[in-house]
């Protein structure tokens, strides 16, 4: 299957992306190692044996691409904890912990996540609404009930979209699969389950409320960053533009320039208190989502 | 009792044996690689690289190997950072450089308590299984 080793070593590459650097060299170099010295030893032994086949031994002990990537992924997840690798808390001060935000994959992904959440907010709300009524009003043709759990099966499949969704911004490990139901099933016991399980009409619950939710967080992030970004920008368009920045009645005031570096430095500190802002409640909803979304 | 192929009315599981035991023997490989990894360098008089590991595990067992080889380095790479082996890194005569194992001090404790660990849970496992204990 492996030619060379270069091939199962770019395979095993691929099957690591998304871990940790270090943890990828790691792996690489180990399987190398391994690897080489396992084939050279292999003709060692039969020198007659060819190279590929030596190598395919070796790969059949060593263990696929996937399964050494799977170990490594194992190991990585019990010893560190995903997104606060790699920072250091406890030698940092008071203002690098509050600057620090800046710096934190978690705050940022948290407003990516607020922003889209109006967006899908939106589709979840339309999907749930239209689905439930036309349920309801179809309930009196014979193709109500197939509608109803075709309806369920979607929201269970959305619920398992917005798991991706929150997992990737949010940093919250959400299931990868539907986990309704066991091999081997049948599918009149899937659909019992489907209608049953609690977390299929809590999905709907959370699709319904992840309108209004959606709206708040976009227009609190856009509210707050626009009001920092405005503080920020006026000493540059009084000093610049020179356009006064308090008018009352037909007199236009300029502020003097001690009070300009103050709102700029205040523009600077609402805009970091809504990194916080927004890393807080993505780790909220974080939580939320996954009380409301995954099957116990 | 048959967990294959048992018929299966209201309510019950399939349970699907094979997967469940490689569950089950994935979850007790986990701890016990580090030990084993840790005596083999313990009892080891010179440092040992991954291959030689790996092909003294193979010879030790009778039936096929517990684990795939490649899963031994990431444990090793993890008893490093918890600083119960050293290691470093030699260039070699034929093909790319081996790192070399050693146990620290520390290693050698925790083998200690580690060892007296298994002890315990192998015996209680054992009364267990064997029904022996005060049931």
């Amino acid at each position: 299957m492996y030619k060379t080793v270069e091939d199962y070593l770019a395979d095993l590459k691929q099957e690591l992306a998304g871990s940790d650097q270090a943890t990828i060299q790691d792996a690489l170099s180990d399987a190398e190692e391994h690897l080489r010295m396992a084939v050279a030893s292999l003709r060692e032994d039969k020198p007659d044996l060819a190279e590929e086949t030596a190598l395919q031994t070796a790969i059949d002990q060593y263990g696929s691409p996937a399964e050494t990537a799977a170990a490594y992924a194992e190991v990585e997840r019990r010893t560190a904890p995903g997104l606060s690798s790699g920072v250091n808390r406890k030698s940092r001060s008071f203002l690098g912990r509050f600057f620090g935000v800046y710096a934190d994959p978690r705050a940022w992904g948290a407003i990516l996540y607020m922003l889209i959440a109006l967006v899908t907010g939106i589709l979840y709300f339309t999907w749930a609404v239209t689905g439930l009524l036309f349920s309801v009003s179809f309930s009196i043709f014979i193709f109500g009930l197939p509608f109803a759990l075709l309806f369920l099966l979607s929201v269970r499949g959305l619920a398992l979209l917005e798991g991706r969704i929150v997992e990737a911004l949010l940093g919250v490990r959400m299931p990868r699969r539907p986990l309704f139901g066991h091999p081997g099933m049948k599918w009149f016991e899937r659909l019992k389950l489907l209608v049953t399980d609690k977390n299929s009409w809590l999905a709907i619950l959370y699709m319904l409320l992840q309108m209004p939710l959606g709206t708040l967080y976009f227009s609190l992030l856009t509210t707050l960053f626009v009001f920092s970004l405005s503080l920020i920008a006026t000493p540059v368009i009084q000093v610049v533009l020179k356009i006064p920045t308090v008018t009352i009645g037909y007199t236009g005031y300029f502020l003097p320039l001690w009070a300009l570096v103050l709102i700029a430095l205040g523009g600077i500190l609402v805009a970091t208190l809504t990194m916080h802002l927004a890393r807080g409640i993505g780790w909220l909803h974080g939580r939320y989502a996954k009380a409301m979304l995954v099957t116990e | 009792m048959y967990w294959t192929g048992f018929s299966c009315r209201k309510g019950c599981l399939v349970v699907d044996q094979t997967a469940l035991t490689k569950k089950l023997q994935k979850e007790m490989n986990s701890g016990i690689a580090s030990l084993v990894l840790l005596s083999v360098l313990g009892q080891a008089k010179e440092p040992m690289y991954g291959y030689q590991i790996a092909k003294l595990l193979d010879d030790n067992s009778e039936s096929a190997p517990l684990m795939k080889q490649g899963a031994l380095y990431p444990v090793l790479r993890s008893l490093e950072s918890s600083g119960l082996l050293e290691s470093r890194v030699e260039p070699s005569v034929s093909g790319p450089p081996r790192r070399y194992y050693t146990i620290t001090a520390a290693g050698r404790e925790t083998l200690e308590v580690w060892t007296e660990v298994w002890n315990q849970t192998k015996s209680f496992v054992e009364n267990i299984l064997k029904g022996t204990g005060n049931v």
